[in-house]
Protein backbone atom coordinates (compact mmCIF):
# COMPACT_ATOMS: atom_id res chain seq x y z
CA UNK A 1 0.00 0.00 0.00
CA UNK A 2 1.16 3.08 -1.16
CA UNK A 3 0.69 6.22 1.77
CA UNK A 4 -0.89 9.20 0.50
CA UNK A 5 1.46 11.55 1.73
CA UNK A 6 -0.47 14.41 0.06
CA UNK A 7 -2.75 13.74 2.76
CA UNK A 8 -0.46 14.91 5.57
CA UNK A 9 -0.31 18.14 4.44
CA UNK A 10 -2.88 20.21 6.27
CA UNK A 11 -4.07 23.08 5.44
CA UNK A 12 -4.83 25.34 8.65
CA UNK A 13 -6.20 28.71 7.69
CA UNK A 14 -4.18 31.84 9.19
CA UNK A 15 -5.72 34.32 11.62
CA UNK A 16 -5.95 37.44 11.64
CA UNK A 17 -3.27 39.35 14.22
CA UNK A 18 -5.59 42.62 16.46
CA UNK A 19 -9.11 41.51 15.31
CA UNK A 20 -11.70 44.28 16.45
CA UNK A 21 -12.94 43.04 19.88
CA UNK A 22 -16.82 44.30 20.79
CA UNK A 23 -16.83 46.83 23.83
CA UNK A 24 -19.23 48.50 25.74
CA UNK A 25 -19.08 52.14 25.37
CA UNK A 26 -20.59 54.74 27.10
CA UNK A 27 -20.99 57.72 24.98
CA UNK A 28 -21.35 61.57 25.50
CA UNK A 29 -23.24 63.09 22.65
CA UNK A 30 -24.86 61.50 19.69
CA UNK A 31 -23.84 60.94 15.82
CA UNK A 32 -20.93 62.12 14.75
CA UNK A 33 -20.09 63.91 17.86
CA UNK A 34 -20.38 61.46 20.62
CA UNK A 35 -17.17 61.06 22.43
CA UNK A 36 -16.36 58.12 24.53
CA UNK A 37 -16.84 58.72 28.54
CA UNK A 38 -16.86 55.34 29.87
CA UNK A 39 -14.84 52.01 27.95
CA UNK A 40 -16.19 48.43 29.60
CA UNK A 41 -17.45 50.12 32.60
CA UNK A 42 -13.94 51.88 33.04
CA UNK A 43 -14.44 56.06 33.03
CA UNK A 44 -12.57 58.04 30.08
CA UNK A 45 -9.98 60.46 31.39
CA UNK A 46 -8.76 61.78 28.61
CA UNK A 47 -9.25 61.50 24.95
CA UNK A 48 -5.17 62.02 23.59
CA UNK A 49 -6.20 61.48 19.89
CA UNK A 50 -9.22 61.17 17.17
CA UNK A 51 -8.83 60.28 13.88
CA UNK A 52 -11.29 58.75 10.89
CA UNK A 53 -10.27 55.72 8.50
CA UNK A 54 -11.88 55.41 5.60
CA UNK A 55 -10.83 52.53 2.93
CA UNK A 56 -11.39 49.65 0.89
CA UNK A 57 -15.14 51.95 -0.51
CA UNK A 58 -13.84 50.48 -3.85
CA UNK A 59 -14.93 46.37 -2.49
CA UNK A 60 -18.11 45.17 -1.17
CA UNK A 61 -16.55 45.00 1.99
CA UNK A 62 -16.13 48.95 2.41
CA UNK A 63 -14.31 50.23 5.98
CA UNK A 64 -15.31 53.54 7.64
CA UNK A 65 -14.15 54.09 11.51
CA UNK A 66 -13.59 57.09 13.84
CA UNK A 67 -11.09 55.98 16.60
CA UNK A 68 -10.41 57.17 19.57
CA UNK A 69 -7.04 56.94 21.80
CA UNK A 70 -8.38 56.98 25.34
CA UNK A 71 -6.63 56.81 28.67
CA UNK A 72 -8.78 55.18 31.42
CA UNK A 73 -9.04 56.41 34.71
CA UNK A 74 -7.35 53.46 35.69
CA UNK A 75 -4.22 54.73 34.05
CA UNK A 76 -4.63 52.35 30.98
CA UNK A 77 -4.19 53.13 27.52
CA UNK A 78 -7.06 52.31 25.11
CA UNK A 79 -7.59 52.56 21.45
CA UNK A 80 -11.76 52.10 20.87
CA UNK A 81 -13.61 52.66 17.37
CA UNK A 82 -16.88 53.50 16.24
CA UNK A 83 -17.69 51.38 13.08
CA UNK A 84 -19.85 53.50 10.61
CA UNK A 85 -20.44 51.27 8.20
CA UNK A 86 -21.96 48.13 10.88
CA UNK A 87 -22.66 49.97 14.18
CA UNK A 88 -21.46 49.60 17.23
CA UNK A 89 -18.02 49.95 18.94
CA UNK A 90 -15.00 47.87 19.39
CA UNK A 91 -11.66 48.20 21.25
CA UNK A 92 -8.42 47.54 19.06
CA UNK A 93 -4.70 46.76 19.93
CA UNK A 94 -2.23 47.51 17.53
CA UNK A 95 -3.75 50.92 16.36
CA UNK B 1 1.39 -6.89 -22.33
CA UNK B 2 1.49 -3.49 -22.31
CA UNK B 3 -1.61 -2.13 -21.21
CA UNK B 4 -2.25 2.00 -21.42
CA UNK B 5 -5.07 3.81 -19.10
CA UNK B 6 -6.80 7.12 -20.44
CA UNK B 7 -8.83 9.67 -20.07
CA UNK B 8 -9.82 11.95 -22.54
CA UNK B 9 -9.89 15.65 -21.56
CA UNK B 10 -8.37 15.01 -18.33
CA UNK B 11 -7.32 18.58 -17.71
CA UNK B 12 -11.10 19.85 -18.51
CA UNK B 13 -12.60 16.92 -16.31
CA UNK B 14 -10.05 18.16 -13.34
CA UNK B 15 -11.40 21.34 -13.81
CA UNK B 16 -14.66 20.70 -14.18
CA UNK B 17 -14.98 18.67 -10.76
CA UNK B 18 -15.73 21.64 -8.51
CA UNK B 19 -17.31 23.53 -10.56
CA UNK B 20 -21.25 22.02 -10.06
CA UNK B 21 -22.76 24.97 -11.88
CA UNK B 22 -21.26 23.75 -15.55
CA UNK B 23 -22.28 20.00 -15.36
CA UNK B 24 -24.41 19.48 -18.06
CA UNK B 25 -23.80 22.61 -20.06
CA UNK B 26 -21.48 23.29 -23.30
CA UNK B 27 -18.21 24.37 -21.95
CA UNK B 28 -14.25 24.78 -23.04
CA UNK B 29 -10.94 25.31 -21.86
CA UNK B 30 -9.84 28.79 -21.54
CA UNK B 31 -6.61 29.43 -22.99
CA UNK B 32 -3.58 30.79 -20.27
CA UNK B 33 -2.99 33.86 -20.02
CA UNK B 34 -0.83 35.05 -23.37
CA UNK B 35 -1.52 31.52 -25.33
CA UNK B 36 -3.75 31.86 -28.39
CA UNK B 37 -7.44 32.25 -28.25
CA UNK B 38 -8.16 29.12 -29.36
CA UNK B 39 -10.12 26.86 -27.17
CA UNK B 40 -9.73 23.90 -25.24
CA UNK B 41 -10.74 20.58 -24.92
CA UNK B 42 -14.46 20.40 -24.89
CA UNK B 43 -17.39 18.92 -23.07
CA UNK B 44 -19.60 16.94 -24.79
CA UNK B 45 -22.60 19.50 -25.10
CA UNK B 46 -20.39 21.65 -26.40
CA UNK B 47 -19.17 19.56 -29.33
CA UNK B 48 -22.82 19.17 -29.72
CA UNK B 49 -23.19 22.69 -30.17
CA UNK B 50 -20.47 22.35 -33.20
CA UNK B 51 -17.69 23.66 -30.79
CA UNK B 52 -14.22 21.90 -31.67
CA UNK B 53 -10.94 21.79 -29.66
CA UNK B 54 -8.43 24.18 -31.24
CA UNK B 55 -11.40 26.08 -32.23
CA UNK B 56 -10.74 30.61 -32.43
CA UNK B 57 -12.38 31.84 -29.06
CA UNK B 58 -14.54 34.04 -31.09
CA UNK B 59 -15.92 31.55 -33.40
CA UNK B 60 -16.79 29.06 -30.12
CA UNK B 61 -18.86 31.93 -28.95
CA UNK B 62 -20.41 32.58 -32.14
CA UNK B 63 -21.32 28.80 -32.86
CA UNK B 64 -22.44 28.48 -28.81
CA UNK B 65 -23.41 31.24 -27.46
CA UNK B 66 -24.11 29.75 -24.28
CA UNK B 67 -20.38 28.10 -23.92
CA UNK B 68 -19.12 28.61 -20.78
CA UNK B 69 -15.08 29.08 -20.23
CA UNK B 70 -13.43 27.73 -17.44
CA UNK B 71 -10.10 28.07 -16.26
CA UNK B 72 -6.86 26.21 -16.52
CA UNK B 73 -6.56 24.36 -12.95
CA UNK B 74 -3.09 23.28 -13.37
CA UNK B 75 -2.49 22.97 -10.02
CA UNK B 76 -6.08 20.88 -9.48
CA UNK B 77 -5.27 19.01 -12.25
CA UNK B 78 -1.61 17.44 -11.30
CA UNK B 79 -3.20 16.74 -8.10
CA UNK B 80 -6.49 14.85 -9.40
CA UNK B 81 -3.57 12.91 -11.58
CA UNK B 82 -1.42 12.29 -8.61
CA UNK B 83 -4.19 11.15 -6.62
CA UNK B 84 -5.53 8.60 -9.84
CA UNK B 85 -1.54 7.34 -10.15
CA UNK B 86 -1.35 6.72 -6.54
CA UNK B 87 -4.63 4.71 -6.62
CA UNK B 88 -3.48 2.60 -9.79
CA UNK B 89 -0.38 1.91 -7.09
CA UNK B 90 -2.42 1.10 -4.61
CA UNK B 91 -3.57 -1.51 -6.37
CA UNK B 92 -0.52 -3.02 -7.16
CA UNK B 93 0.28 -1.42 -10.82
CA UNK B 94 3.57 -0.10 -11.49
CA UNK B 95 2.55 2.84 -13.39
CA UNK B 96 4.29 4.86 -16.25
CA UNK B 97 2.43 8.81 -16.55
CA UNK B 98 3.19 9.93 -19.94
CA UNK B 99 0.85 13.11 -19.42
CA UNK B 100 -2.21 13.65 -17.24
CA UNK B 101 -5.07 11.56 -18.52
CA UNK B 102 -3.04 8.58 -19.98
CA UNK B 103 -0.43 6.37 -18.05
CA UNK B 104 1.23 2.84 -18.92
CA UNK B 105 1.60 -0.09 -17.58
CA UNK B 106 2.30 -4.03 -17.12
CA UNK B 107 -0.16 -6.45 -16.79
CA UNK B 108 2.12 -9.08 -16.65
CA UNK B 109 3.59 -9.58 -12.86
CA UNK B 110 -0.40 -8.94 -12.33
CA UNK B 111 -2.13 -11.53 -14.76
CA UNK B 112 -1.32 -14.38 -12.27
CA UNK B 113 -2.51 -12.40 -8.92
CA UNK B 114 -5.74 -10.88 -10.97
CA UNK B 115 -6.65 -14.01 -12.82
CA UNK B 116 -5.91 -13.03 -16.25
CA UNK B 117 -5.28 -10.19 -18.49
CA UNK B 118 -9.43 -9.25 -18.30
CA UNK B 119 -9.13 -9.27 -14.27
CA UNK B 120 -5.82 -7.65 -14.46
CA UNK B 121 -7.37 -4.39 -16.98
CA UNK B 122 -11.19 -4.70 -15.14
CA UNK B 123 -8.86 -4.11 -11.95
CA UNK B 124 -6.80 -1.38 -13.86
CA UNK B 125 -10.61 0.23 -14.35
CA UNK B 126 -12.08 -0.07 -10.87
CA UNK B 127 -8.96 1.38 -9.22
CA UNK B 128 -8.89 4.68 -11.21
CA UNK B 129 -13.09 4.80 -10.51
CA UNK B 130 -16.20 5.12 -12.55
CA UNK B 131 -16.50 8.95 -12.32
CA UNK B 132 -13.29 9.78 -14.53
CA UNK B 133 -14.59 7.74 -17.27
CA UNK B 134 -11.44 5.56 -17.73
CA UNK B 135 -10.48 3.28 -20.86
CA UNK B 136 -7.71 0.64 -21.64
CA UNK B 137 -5.83 -0.19 -24.76
CA UNK B 138 -3.53 -3.51 -24.39
CA UNK B 139 -1.15 -4.99 -26.74
CA UNK B 140 2.33 -5.72 -27.03
CA UNK B 141 3.28 -2.62 -28.44
CA UNK B 142 3.13 0.87 -26.19
CA UNK B 143 2.06 2.68 -29.57
CA UNK B 144 -0.76 0.13 -30.45
CA UNK B 145 -1.90 0.37 -26.60
CA UNK B 146 -2.04 3.68 -26.74
CA UNK B 147 -4.01 3.67 -29.96
CA UNK B 148 -6.24 0.95 -28.95
CA UNK B 149 -7.15 3.07 -25.26
CA UNK B 150 -7.91 5.61 -27.94
CA UNK B 151 -10.82 3.81 -29.61
CA UNK B 152 -12.03 2.06 -26.21
CA UNK B 153 -15.38 2.96 -24.90
CA UNK B 154 -15.63 4.53 -21.38
CA UNK B 155 -14.86 1.93 -19.43
CA UNK B 156 -14.31 -0.54 -21.76
CA UNK B 157 -10.97 -2.10 -22.81
CA UNK B 158 -9.65 -3.26 -26.19
CA UNK B 159 -6.88 -5.72 -26.49
CA UNK B 160 -5.06 -6.15 -29.68
CA UNK B 161 -3.47 -8.98 -30.75
CA UNK B 162 0.20 -8.95 -31.86
CA UNK B 163 -0.52 -10.12 -35.28
CA UNK B 164 -3.67 -7.86 -35.77
CA UNK B 165 -1.67 -5.14 -34.96
CA UNK B 166 -1.11 -3.72 -38.37
CA UNK B 167 -4.11 -4.32 -39.41
CA UNK B 168 -6.05 -2.27 -36.26
CA UNK B 169 -3.74 0.51 -37.46
CA UNK B 170 -4.29 0.85 -40.33
CA UNK B 171 -7.50 2.90 -40.46
CA UNK B 172 -6.84 5.02 -37.03
CA UNK B 173 -6.06 9.02 -38.05
CA UNK B 174 -2.61 10.62 -37.22
CA UNK B 175 -3.40 12.46 -34.60
CA UNK B 176 -2.17 9.83 -32.19
CA UNK B 177 1.42 10.66 -33.21
CA UNK B 178 2.66 13.55 -31.74
CA UNK B 179 3.26 15.41 -34.42
CA UNK B 180 3.99 19.08 -35.04
CA UNK B 181 0.90 20.83 -36.42
CA UNK B 182 2.90 21.77 -39.74
CA UNK B 183 4.21 18.30 -40.03
CA UNK B 184 0.61 16.88 -39.74
CA UNK B 185 -0.86 19.65 -42.05
CA UNK B 186 2.72 18.42 -44.75
CA UNK B 187 1.62 14.91 -44.70
CA UNK B 188 -1.75 16.06 -45.23
CA UNK B 189 -1.20 17.49 -48.19
CA UNK B 190 0.41 14.35 -49.73
CA UNK B 191 -2.71 12.63 -49.02
CA UNK B 192 -1.77 10.76 -45.62
CA UNK B 193 -4.03 10.93 -43.37
CA UNK B 194 -4.36 7.52 -41.74
CA UNK B 195 -1.67 5.32 -39.89
CA UNK B 196 -1.86 2.73 -42.59
CA UNK B 197 -0.81 5.14 -45.07
CA UNK B 198 2.00 6.17 -43.34
CA UNK B 199 3.43 3.20 -42.74
CA UNK B 200 3.27 1.64 -46.04
CA UNK B 201 6.19 5.03 -46.82
CA UNK B 202 9.54 3.53 -47.33
CA UNK B 203 11.38 4.82 -44.06
CA UNK B 204 14.17 6.82 -45.78
CA UNK B 205 11.77 9.04 -47.93
CA UNK B 206 9.79 9.45 -45.04
CA UNK B 207 13.12 10.62 -43.31
CA UNK B 208 14.10 12.64 -46.62
CA UNK B 209 11.06 14.72 -46.77
CA UNK B 210 9.68 15.19 -43.14
CA UNK B 211 13.28 14.66 -40.86
CA UNK B 212 14.03 13.04 -37.95
CA UNK B 213 10.44 13.69 -36.55
CA UNK B 214 8.88 12.12 -39.24
CA UNK B 215 11.01 9.27 -39.48
CA UNK B 216 10.56 8.54 -35.27
CA UNK B 217 6.80 9.06 -36.55
CA UNK B 218 7.36 6.33 -39.01
CA UNK B 219 9.45 4.20 -36.86
CA UNK B 220 6.79 3.89 -34.09
CA UNK B 221 3.63 2.86 -36.83
CA UNK B 222 6.07 0.37 -38.46
CA UNK B 223 8.20 -1.32 -36.72
CA UNK B 224 8.57 -2.59 -33.48
CA UNK B 225 9.16 0.52 -30.57
CA UNK B 226 10.78 -1.60 -28.20
CA UNK B 227 10.37 0.80 -25.52
CA UNK B 228 8.78 -0.68 -22.33
CA UNK B 229 7.34 0.63 -18.91
CA UNK B 230 9.61 2.63 -17.13
CA UNK B 231 7.32 2.78 -13.34
CA UNK B 232 8.12 5.56 -11.39
CA UNK B 233 8.52 5.55 -8.07
CA UNK B 234 6.01 6.59 -5.90
CA UNK B 235 7.28 9.77 -4.58
CA UNK B 236 7.96 10.81 -1.27
CA UNK B 237 7.18 14.42 -0.34
CA UNK B 238 5.10 16.16 2.47
CA UNK B 239 3.05 19.71 1.98
CA UNK B 240 1.99 22.63 3.69
CA UNK B 241 -0.75 25.04 2.66
CA UNK B 242 -1.54 28.00 4.15
CA UNK B 243 -4.56 29.75 3.53
CA UNK B 244 -4.90 33.14 3.60
CA UNK B 245 -8.06 35.93 5.27
CA UNK B 246 -8.79 37.37 1.88
CA UNK B 247 -6.70 37.51 -1.41
CA UNK B 248 -2.92 38.73 -1.73
CA UNK B 249 -0.76 40.37 -4.40
CA UNK B 250 2.00 41.75 -3.28
CA UNK B 251 5.57 40.25 -3.24
CA UNK B 252 6.62 40.89 -0.03
CA UNK B 253 3.54 39.52 1.98
CA UNK B 254 4.35 36.27 -0.14
CA UNK B 255 7.63 35.83 0.55
CA UNK B 256 7.10 35.80 4.14
CA UNK B 257 4.47 33.45 3.62
CA UNK B 258 6.60 31.62 1.79
CA UNK B 259 9.19 31.18 4.99
CA UNK B 260 6.13 30.54 6.83
CA UNK B 261 5.52 27.87 5.23
CA UNK B 262 8.90 26.61 4.75
CA UNK B 263 9.34 27.03 8.41
CA UNK B 264 6.54 24.30 9.03
CA UNK B 265 7.92 21.84 6.24
CA UNK B 266 11.28 21.75 7.86
CA UNK B 267 10.06 20.97 11.54
CA UNK B 268 7.93 18.32 10.67
CA UNK B 269 8.62 14.68 11.58
CA UNK B 270 8.15 12.43 8.96
CA UNK B 271 11.06 14.87 7.38
CA UNK B 272 13.19 12.89 9.60
CA UNK B 273 16.03 14.67 8.55
CA UNK B 274 15.67 13.81 5.19
CA UNK B 275 16.45 16.77 2.84
CA UNK B 276 14.00 17.72 -0.47
CA UNK B 277 15.16 17.60 -4.02
CA UNK B 278 12.51 18.70 -5.68
CA UNK B 279 10.12 21.49 -4.83
CA UNK B 280 6.75 22.65 -5.39
CA UNK B 281 4.60 25.65 -5.31
CA UNK B 282 1.10 26.07 -5.89
CA UNK B 283 -1.50 28.66 -5.33
CA UNK B 284 -5.28 29.00 -5.82
CA UNK B 285 -5.88 32.22 -7.64
CA UNK B 286 -8.66 34.55 -6.41
CA UNK B 287 -10.65 33.95 -9.51
CA UNK B 288 -11.23 30.14 -9.15
CA UNK B 289 -8.11 29.07 -11.21
CA UNK B 290 -4.44 27.71 -10.03
CA UNK B 291 -1.33 28.24 -10.57
CA UNK B 292 1.62 25.80 -10.08
CA UNK B 293 5.63 25.56 -10.42
CA UNK B 294 7.90 22.93 -9.75
CA UNK B 295 12.30 23.17 -9.40
CA UNK B 296 14.61 20.79 -9.16
CA UNK B 297 17.66 21.36 -6.64
CA UNK B 298 21.01 20.89 -7.67
CA UNK B 299 21.79 18.88 -4.67
CA UNK B 300 19.56 17.87 -1.74
CA UNK B 301 18.90 20.84 1.09
CA UNK B 302 17.05 21.50 4.17
CA UNK B 303 18.24 24.57 4.52
CA UNK B 304 15.81 27.25 4.68
CA UNK B 305 17.50 30.44 3.81
CA UNK B 306 18.81 28.15 0.27
CA UNK B 307 14.86 27.21 -0.21
CA UNK B 308 13.72 30.59 0.23
CA UNK B 309 16.11 31.89 -2.51
CA UNK B 310 15.38 29.32 -4.57
CA UNK B 311 11.81 29.35 -4.68
CA UNK B 312 11.37 33.33 -4.22
CA UNK B 313 11.95 34.02 -7.56
CA UNK B 314 9.15 31.70 -9.14
CA UNK B 315 6.47 34.03 -6.99
CA UNK B 316 7.03 36.56 -9.36
CA UNK B 317 5.45 34.74 -11.87
CA UNK B 318 2.12 34.42 -10.09
CA UNK B 319 -0.79 35.67 -12.72
CA UNK B 320 -3.31 36.59 -10.00
CA UNK B 321 -4.03 37.64 -6.14
CA UNK B 322 -3.92 34.47 -4.19
CA UNK B 323 -6.11 32.93 -1.53
CA UNK B 324 -4.21 30.07 -0.70
CA UNK B 325 -0.17 29.69 -1.08
CA UNK B 326 1.06 25.92 -1.01
CA UNK B 327 4.58 24.31 -0.67
CA UNK B 328 5.72 20.62 -1.19
CA UNK B 329 9.19 19.06 -0.37
CA UNK B 330 9.30 16.18 -2.68
CA UNK B 331 12.06 13.21 -3.29
CA UNK B 332 13.32 13.73 0.26
CA UNK B 333 16.71 11.74 0.35
CA UNK B 334 19.18 11.23 3.39
CA UNK B 335 21.85 14.12 3.42
CA UNK B 336 25.23 12.74 2.62
CA UNK B 337 28.34 14.31 2.39
CA UNK B 338 28.15 17.03 4.72
CA UNK B 339 30.87 17.45 6.97
CA UNK B 340 29.42 16.57 10.37
CA UNK B 341 29.95 19.89 12.51
CA UNK B 342 32.62 19.15 16.01
CA UNK B 343 31.66 22.41 18.20
CA UNK B 344 27.65 22.88 18.35
CA UNK B 345 26.33 25.83 16.78
CA UNK B 346 25.79 28.77 19.31
CA UNK B 347 22.51 29.49 20.36
CA UNK B 348 21.68 25.98 19.23
CA UNK B 349 21.07 24.93 23.44
CA UNK B 350 18.91 27.84 24.23
CA UNK B 351 16.57 26.82 20.53
CA UNK B 352 16.08 22.98 21.51
CA UNK B 353 14.83 24.94 25.22
CA UNK B 354 13.02 26.85 23.56
CA UNK B 355 11.24 24.46 21.48
CA UNK B 356 10.57 22.26 24.45
CA UNK B 357 9.06 25.08 26.12
CA UNK B 358 6.79 25.58 22.75
CA UNK B 359 5.80 22.01 22.87
CA UNK B 360 4.98 21.71 26.55
CA UNK B 361 2.87 25.16 25.67
CA UNK B 362 0.81 23.48 23.08
CA UNK B 363 -0.12 20.44 25.22
CA UNK B 364 -1.17 22.53 27.68
CA UNK B 365 -2.90 24.92 25.89
CA UNK B 366 -3.72 23.09 22.28
CA UNK B 367 -2.05 23.05 19.16
CA UNK B 368 -2.90 26.45 17.71
CA UNK B 369 -1.30 27.89 21.42
CA UNK B 370 2.23 28.56 18.92
CA UNK B 371 2.24 31.14 16.14
CA UNK B 372 4.10 32.73 14.01
CA UNK B 373 3.11 36.48 12.92
CA UNK B 374 3.70 37.10 9.64
CA UNK B 375 3.20 40.81 8.51
CA UNK B 376 1.43 41.03 5.00
CA UNK B 377 0.22 44.83 4.74
CA UNK B 378 2.30 46.70 6.82
CA UNK B 379 1.43 49.43 5.17
CA UNK B 380 -2.22 49.02 5.69
CA UNK B 381 -4.49 51.69 7.44
CA UNK B 382 -6.92 48.82 9.02
CA UNK B 383 -4.73 47.16 12.04
CA UNK B 384 -6.07 43.63 11.83
CA UNK B 385 -5.03 43.73 8.11
CA UNK B 386 -1.58 44.71 9.04
CA UNK B 387 -0.47 40.79 9.98
CA UNK B 388 -1.42 37.01 10.26
CA UNK B 389 -0.88 34.43 13.41
CA UNK B 390 0.29 31.13 11.35
CA UNK B 391 0.24 28.16 13.63
CA UNK B 392 3.70 26.36 13.86
CA UNK B 393 4.46 23.29 14.36
CA UNK B 394 8.12 22.98 16.18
Amino acid sequence: MVADSRKQGDSRPARRLNEPQRALVVTRGVGRGAEPVNVNRLAVARVREEWRVVDRWWTEEPVRRRYFDVVLESGQNAVVFHDEEGGGWFTQRGA
Amino acid sequence: MIACISIPAFPLRAALRNRADVRGRPAALAPEAGEQPLAGACTAAAEAAGVRPGMRLSEALATCPDLVLVEQDQAGVEAEWENVLRRLEDAGFAVESSEPGCAFFETAGLERLAGGLDATLRRALAAVGPVWEPRIGAATRRFTALAAASVAPPHGIVVVDDDESALFLEPLPLDLLSLTPERRGELSDLGIKRLGELARLPGASVADRLGADGREAWRIVSGPDGKRVEARRPPSEIAEELEFPEAVANELTLTRALVALLERLLVRPERADRAPRRLALAARLVGGGSWRRALTLREPTADAERLRIALTPKLAELTAPVVSLRLELGELTDSVGTQAELVRARGSRLRERLREGLRQARVGVGLEAVCTVVEVAPWSRIPESRAILVPRDD
